[in-house]
């Protein structure tokens, strides 16, 4: 193509007219921080991690779960803090060694596979967490609510029907579950958007 | 760090910083986001440095860290304006050494390259600075095959907005 060609004869050209920067000038430039979007993934990340380990941590020390000794859930108190624990420490293992995975010196599309994948691993933990803590609430009030003495004992006034409890729960979780996906993908979109982009565009090459 | 791998990654930078800037000229579109682009790519180019072994020429190297960091983790400030006024403003091109109808075809194609997506624009890159196949491939994690199609694609891509 001619164009393409006279391009290329005006490209050698210009090296004349860039700017020379000094030595100094480049040594004060390495001196500085980065603000590439890997930094950004990886803060907002480890803020995530500290956010929902923090919900589930606090939930169970709170001392909300001490009732669950009074109505006989002992056991699956133990067992579900056990998971989650394990929940949290697999994913910041997987997190951590994708992160490392991240080389500037891989080709332009591992690069960005490997960071989309760091991303991922975030996005799983926050769903298997969320989907832990629902699991949990949902036991524990259908549990509360169906067997045990403490919610039948209730005199009738209080009481409420076991229907609207459920019903209610959903709704509640529903919202919060909504809130949560939309948060997602206002962050989410806004970080990835133009790698993703990228990616698809490097992807569909390969068809 | 030490300071002998500082001394000698800004000598290396110092003598081929050129093809930074030329990343920088295809990526942005002004003298502010062109600095800023620089910056970033040199503070990448420096954290990857203590892997570099020295087995390729450090050009080579620089540029996959350049390009990775212009389509990937380098995030637009917000001052970068998407106009293709580069011309004027940084690079004026001489003009006694163009006749006026060169210069204009020039001065289109550029803009034109500048209509191009990211991938599209490393392409064109690498094709401009010499690059076989073979490196436009591996540096892009594509085949070879594919580099080839894909920039065909984007002669006639370039070819189609510069004759609308």
């Amino acid at each position: 193509m001619d164009e393409l060609e006279l391009l290329k004869k005006d490209w050698k050209k210009q090296e004349e007219v860039f700017p020379k920067l000094s030595y100094n000038e480049i040594y004060k430039m390495i001196l500085k921080k980065s603000s590439s979007m890997v930094k950004w993934i990886f803060i907002i990340s480890v803020l995530e991690f500290l956010l929902w380990a923090s919900v589930d941590i606090s939930v169970r020390l709170s001392g909300d779960y001490d009732k669950l000794n009074v109505i006989e859930l002992e056991g699956f108190s133990i067992v579900s803090t056990i998971i989650s624990y394990g929940i949290l420490i697999y994913f910041m293992i997987r997190f951590y060694l994708n992160y490392k995975r991240i080389q500037t010196t891989d080709s332009a599309k591992v690069l960005m596979q490997n960071i989309l994948k760091t991303r991922r691993t975030v996005k799983y933990y926050v769903w298997t967490i969320l989907s832990f803590l629902i699991l949990n609430t949902i036991i524990f009030i259908g549990y509360l609510a169906i067997f045990t003495d403490t919610y039948s004992s209730q005199s009738e006034g209080e009481q409420v029907p076991v229907l609207l409890v459920v019903v209610s729960t959903i709704i509640g979780l529903g919202i919060f579950i909504g809130l949560i996906a939309l948060f997602y993908r206002v962050i989410y979109g806004i970080l990835t958007r133009r790698l993703k982009k990228n990616y698809k565009e490097l992807e569909k090459l390969e068809v | 760090m030490n300071k002998e791998l500082e001394h000698s990654f800004v000598t290396n930078l110092e003598q081929n910083q050129n093809i930074v800037h030329k990343v920088c000229r295809i990526y942005t579109s002004d003298r502010d986001s062109h600095n800023d682009l620089f910056q970033e790519i040199t503070i990448q180019l420096w954290k990857a440095y203590p892997k570099f072994r020295g087995d390729a020429k450090f050009s080579t190297w620089m540029y996959r860290v350049a390009l990775n960091t212009a389509i990937t983790l380098y995030r637009r400030s917000k001052r970068s304006i998407n106009t293709a006024d580069i011309d004027e403003v940084n690079f004026k091109i001489k003009a006694e050494e163009y006749d006026d109808e060169v210069e204009q075809q020039l001065k289109l194609m550029y803009s034109a390259v500048k209509q191009l997506n990211d991938i599209e624009k490393a392409l064109v890159f690498l094709y401009l600075e010499d690059k076989s196949y073979k490196e436009i491939a591996e540096t892009m994690g594509i085949s070879e095959v594919n580099a080839r199609v894909k920039m065909n694609r984007v002669k006639t891509k370039l070819k189609k907005i510069l004759n609308p």
